[in-house]
């Protein structure tokens, strides 16, 4: 019990929560390095996936990019990066950019597949032309599985930035990094416990948002687990 | 500093005992995270579907597991268990739960309510149906999460590396701490081929064992 | 290097393979695992140490890229590893609680350090001529900007400067507070890196630090366009490479072999055997055979 009490002490110690290594800035950083590269990584997945989606093609590569986007190995992807591109944020936001990309296609490809064939039919006999009928008939009902993958995707980054304290990144898992080198285990797995808050803090704000971001008549519909199209770790 | 080619042939040549061993290690570590991910997620998952008060409890914690990042599951170990094998295994382990489990669960729920009323009436006892009739019903769900696990497991082991234990990730490492690419590359493309390698295998096995099924996403 | 925070096995096919096996003597003689820390000179010392002692027919397992001190002490305090290449002043340092007592005399400061290790168990053998020490590096432009020579130049400057170590240096007795102390340095702020690896130069190269700390012994430094500045305060003490090992493998056979090693190795040997694994990646243990065969250890 000591060694848990000695954790929550460094956790509660106010010297902790100030200057360039305290938890509110490392927070910041970690936060502000998952974002990024959640958001690039939206803007490149998300229209190609719900594209790909809408017209029906390349549907095997649309699946199975996760599988191959699981098998990539994190570690190896941000120090590829840093002898690439060198130090700083960022080489680690681009490589965080790649990992984030492949569950957001394949969701939002699934998505637009997913939407009823009768629903797409009714649109058009109604006079809704493509765009339209994406964007105000396809897309709404599609939202609960994109923001899946969004949230699969935020999940995964937020972990994987852990990560980039090894290639000198900030973030929280410096605490991780830097604690283990000087054996301060206190350190350690206080680091380790801010980050999987973190994590899940991320994943259920996201899930609430998709929650939120459901149209009420989907809500009801409470989709099976196997619904949901990938389940992606990486880190 | 005289550059250096994204991979060095020469070098390769010369080490592929070195990178031989790493992916043996590498293989042998899955193989144990699923082989006890599937001995613990299959009695979990039958439980939960068989007593649907425990099925979000179950799903819940293996999905709490599932979200805690894997350097962070790590350092939570290693003040109890050391810089081990064990370590990098318990973490492993913790991850194929959920994808398991909940494929166990869905698996098992997919079986039409039509045969399970069948297999009553021609006197199956509730374990026997279990066994004989739910079970190789809900294979495919199962075969696909076993799929997306190993697949998983495969990229994380890269991270074992930080606690000491083999795998590709030593070449990662190798490749950081010397300023190589060669290494690190080697690493990298040997992990995605592994990775599919192993989904492709799978894949067959279950075209095999649950020749009807094809497809079922995990 | 990067923090490392593992027991890893290296290649022991490639030792095993390495080492002739014209001398194995009929009783094998017992097994010895030498432990390294986490950077490419320490590893190709444990291999020059476990190569004699595996040509004289022990059995060697390497635990190689340990981490710092601070991961490979606690190691052989409990047996994990049995040896391990140490650095006379920084161990006696580590191992008196930053006493402050490391002096430039290599002969007294070990005797100083087996004085702290005998109680543990542990004995520190003859120091070598070689010296590997923390040296302070900062590139040809900023020494010309800032007219730095000598460390002492630093101190009106540092507070405009960025400084780069590994983690640990923030309480190293021989780095943040040692500068400090000795020199009047304060840095404007400090980022916490490797010691002495590739985050370490590729800071200097994007300027995100202007001094870095590397060790005296590094083959790269030249061609990296660094230069280190003298201590001439002499806060760096004598790091000479010493052998530390636990009493229980200190046979007289392994300490005379172990000493043969470091009586002939000099700090231009170690210059060149890094620069091999920085330049040529040359592995550690072929390094360190190429020079044991050409100094005739494996006549």
């Amino acid at each position: 019990m000591t060694f848990l009490m000695q954790c929550a002490r460094w956790l509660t110690d106010p010297a902790h929560w100030q200057g360039p290594d305290g938890i509110p800035i490392r927070l910041a950083q970690h936060v502000q390095l998952s974002a990024e590269a959640v958001a690039l990584g939206a803007l490149i997945a998300l229209p190609i996936g719900i594209l790909l989606g809408h017209f029906g093609r390349f549907g095997n590569l649309a699946i199975n990019i996760s599988n191959v986007g699981r098998a990539i190995p994190s570690f190896a992807i941000l120090v590829i990066a840093f002898q690439a591109f060198g130090l700083g944020d960022t080489p680690i936001i681009l490589a965080l950019t790649a990992l984030a990309i492949p569950p957001m296609v394949t969701n939002s490809y699934v998505a637009l597949r997913e939407v009823d064939a009768d629903i797409k039919e009714a649109a058009r006999g109604m006079g809704y032309r493509e765009l339209a009928q994406l964007v105000r008939v396809e897309l709404p009902l599609a939202v609960p599985l994109i923001m899946a993958g969004i949230r699969t995707s935020a999940v995964q980054v937020v972990a994987t930035a852990t990560l980039a304290a090894i290639v000198a990144g900030g973030g929280l898992g410096r605490y991780i990094v830097d604690g283990f080198a000087t054996q301060i285990y206190t350190k350690v797995f206080a680091g380790a416990l801010l980050v999987a808050l973190l994590a899940l803090a991320t994943e259920l704000s996201l899930a609430a948002l998709q929650r939120a971001l459901t149209p009420r008549g989907l809500r009801s519909l409470n989709a099976p687990a196997s619904r949901r199209a990938t389940s992606f770790k990486t880190a | 500093m005289p550059s250096d080619p994204w991979i060095n042939w020469d070098w390769l040549g010369t080490h592929i005992p070195l990178v031989l061993a790493a992916l043996q290690q590498h293989v042998l570590l899955t193989g144990i995270a699923v082989s006890a991910g599937l001995v613990i997620a299959l009695p979990l998952g039958i439980v939960a579907h068989r007593w649907p008060v425990m099925r979000n409890p179950v799903l819940t914690v293996t999905g709490i597991l599932y979200t805690i990042p894997s350097l962070a599951l790590f350092a939570f170990l290693v003040p109890y268990t050391g810089l081990s094998f064990l370590t990098a295994e318990i973490g492993l382990t913790s991850y194929t739960l959920l994808i398991l489990a909940r494929n166990v669960v869905v698996g098992l729920e997919s079986v039409p309510p039509d045969i399970l009323d069948a297999a009553d009436g021609m006197g199956y006892r509730p374990f026997a149906r279990l066994i004989y009739v739910e079970l190789p019903l809900a294979l495919p769900a199962i075969m696909a999460g076993i799929r997306v696990a190993t697949v998983t497991t495969i990229g994380l082991i890269t991270i074992t590396a930080l606690i000491g234990i083999g795998g590709l990730g030593q070449l990662i490492n190798k490749g950081l701490i010397e300023s190589f690419h060669t290494p690190l590359v080697v690493a990298t493309v040997l992990c995605i081929a592994l990775a599919l390698v192993a989904d492709l295998t799978l894949a067959g096995v279950q075209r095999l064992v649950v020749p009807w099924s094809r497809g079922v996403r995990a | 290097m990067i923090r490392k925070l593992l027991l890893s096995l290296t290649a022991l096919a490639v030792l095993a393979s390495a080492c002739g096996s014209s001398n194995t003597p009929a009783a094998p003689k017992g097994t010895i695992v030498v432990g390294g820390f986490g950077f490419p000179e320490s590893s190709i010392l444990a291999q020059l140490y476990g190569q004699e002692l595996a040509h004289d027919g022990y059995t060697i397992t390497y635990k190689l890229n340990l981490g710092p001190r601070e991961v490979v002490a606690p190691a052989i305090k409990t047996g994990q590893i049995d040896a391990y290449p140490g650095y006379a002043a920084t161990d006696l340092e580590y191992y008196n609680n930053k006493a402050g007592e490391a002096t430039g005399d290599p002969v007294a400061t070990t005797a100083k350090l087996n004085s702290y290790l005998q109680p543990l168990g542990l004995v520190a053998l003859t120091p070598s001529a070689a010296v590997d020490q923390n040296a302070f590096a900062v590139t040809k432009e900023t020494a010309a900007k800032y007219n730095l020579v000598k460390l002492s130049d630093l101190a009106a400057v540092a507070g405009q400067l960025t400084m780069g170590a590994g983690p640990e240096c923030l309480t190293r007795p021989y780095c943040i507070p040692g500068l400090d102390k000795t020199y009047g340095i304060k840095f404007k702020a400090f980022k916490p890196l490797d010691t002495d690896g590739p985050l370490t130069r590729a800071a200097f190269k994007n300027g995100s630090i202007q001094v870095g700390l590397v060790f005296s012994s590094d083959g790269d430094l030249n061609a990296l366009g660094l230069v280190v500045l003298q201590d001439d305060k002499h806060l760096e003490a004598a790091d000479n490479v010493v052998p530390i090992i636990r009493t229980a493998v200190a046979s007289a056979n392994v300490k005379a072999l172990l000493n043969k090693v470091d009586a002939a190795l000099t700090t231009a040997d170690l210059v060149n055997m890094n620069s091999q694994i920085a330049i040529q990646h040359m592995d550690p243990d072929v390094i360190a055979k190429n020079y044991l065969t050409a100094h005739n250890y494996f006549a």
